[in-house]
């Protein structure tokens, strides 16, 4: 069996008549943590929008090229894109609780609108979910207050826990800890890393020393381009690409 | 527009190449108190010491750029080969101290047979050629020329050894001479080592492959 979770094969992306990423080809390692970085509009975002089918939800957007998961392609005739985007979660840049909801309900929606009515089984989803997140400790006597009560970091981190009740197999996080201050965006790293030892994490970062303390494999791209991709260390020691090296050493523009 | 990390990296640059200077100048003292019997040894000593300490503003210096800057690729191989060529350098000071602690304590090679005279004048001069050259190769970062120290290097190897085998060999050399000779020769030898360890440095930092010349 392949040690790819996910293959990007020839991948195009388009908003309108404006291509923003241009023939991706890209094998992500199964439970490892792949870096995405590069400068603002380089297609980042888009790029990790494409591996859950959330691209297309923008009017006009589009896109070519196949992405595998697990071998099979999410953009053949047939495969339903909410199944994709349960399978490969995301969390966003700003942590987005749903504001009426409480802690509990937050974890608990997502396996309700997939079917699970069983009060006891959702309890143990909760907190299965939210010792995942880290979170478990500090909010146990706090469940029914209301998601927004909690700090950034902590909605953070209960967005993680809402995204793995699901039972995700991939994590796709948009600058994660972009809205957060030092000591809870580290508490996010620290998590980022334990979560590959079950999941695929693939992280969109603008901020390099990020990229190299949390990643296992690092993407560079540039207008649209894949520049460069390989393993962290080698990418942070002798990257192959000069537009990379500009880039990670702060010489670029 | 330059990075706020070029001035830092600058100092350093100018921080190895003073060092680079003194072990030159501390090398060709201890050669010329070898051969010629001066004795320089409190210079050698003054300037072995002083490279101690460049050395640890060195480290000092890198230690500030990693806590500030961060550095990675092209940064990164810099700072950690001037933390390697650094150490080399004081090594050249401190074997330069060492031939000249061997002159004064042995009283040179002044008395010695003269074809010993001639092979530690050859070696030691191509050891001096050595340093001369690494430095010169750390600020032009012309690589190619590498190629030619490393074998220099290989030649002072065979010296080296083609030496202890032909001390061996003499019966009539009196003890001092060999046990000084010998101390000698094998110090310029550990010079042209870690010359070649500082090639190893350069071609690291401005390449990122990592190559053994010895």
């Amino acid at each position: 069996m392949s040690t790819y979770k996910i293959e990007v094969e020839k991948l195009n992306a388009w908003f309108g008549s404006k291509q923003v990423l241009k023939n991706i080809d890209m094998k992500v390692k199964d439970r490892a943590v792949t870096a995405i970085m590069g400068p603002s509009g380089c297609g980042k975002t888009t790029f990790i929008r494409c591996l859950n089918r959330m691209h297309e939800l923008t009017p006009g957007a589009r896109v070519s090229g196949r992405v595998l998961l697990d071998g099979i392609n999410i953009y053949d005739d047939g495969i339903d894109p909410v199944q994709i985007r349960r399978k490969v979660g995301m969390i966003f840049q700003k942590p987005n609780p749903f504001p009426m909801l409480s802690i509990y309900d937050n974890v608990a929606l997502g396996p309700k609108l997939n079917g699970v009515k069983d009060r006891k089984t959702l309890d143990l989803i909760v907190r299965r979910s939210l010792e995942l997140a880290g979170l478990w400790d500090e909010v146990k006597n706090d469940l029914d207050k209301s998601g927004v009560s909690l700090s950034g970091g902590q909605q953070q981190r209960l967005c993680i826990a809402r995204a793995l009740a699901v039972e995700p197999e991939v994590l796709l996080m948009d600058e994660p800890t972009s809205a957060l201050d030092p000591m809870s965006a580290a508490k996010i790293e620290a998590l980022i890393r334990k979560l590959a030892e079950n999941y695929t994490v693939i992280i969109v970062t603008h901020n390099i020393q990020q990229a190299a303390r949390v990643s296992d494999y690092v993407a560079f791209f540039y207008l649209g381009e894949l520049i460069e991709y390989g393993p962290t260390k080698d990418v942070f020691e002798k990257p192959r690409s000069e537009l990379t090296e500009r880039y990670i050493t702060g010489k670029f523009g | 527009m330059s990075r706020i990390m070029d001035a830092e990296l600058r100092n350093l640059s100018t921080i190895i190449y003073k060092m680079g200077d003194l072990a030159y100048q501390a090398v060709s003292m201890a050669i010329y108190e070898s051969l010629y019997g001066r004795d320089s040894y409190d210079r050698i000593k003054e300037i072995s010491d002083t490279l101690i300490l460049l050395a640890d503003q060195v480290e000092d210096k890198i230690f500030e750029i990693i806590i500030r800057f961060q550095p990675v690729a092209s940064d990164l191989r810099i700072v950690k080969s001037y933390m390697k060529i650094s150490y080399d350098i004081t090594r050249l000071g401190r074997y330069a101290l060492d031939i000249s602690y061997i002159n004064k304590r042995f009283g040179g090679l002044g008395g010695s047979e003269e074809w010993i005279r001639t092979y530690i004048a050859d070696m030691s001069e191509k050891a001096l050629s050595m340093v001369k050259m690494v430095m010169e190769i750390l600020r032009s970062q012309k690589i190619e020329v590498i190629k030619s120290v490393s074998e220099m290097e290989e030649e002072i190897d065979k010296l080296y050894i083609n030496f202890l085998n032909k001390i061996i060999d003499e019966t009539n050399i009196k003890s001092r001479v060999v046990v000084s000779s010998v101390l000698v020769i094998r110090y310029f030898e550990r010079i042209a080592d870690h010359v070649a360890y500082m090639c190893e440095s350069i071609i690291y930092m401005l390449t990122g492959r990592k190559e053994f010349l010895r």
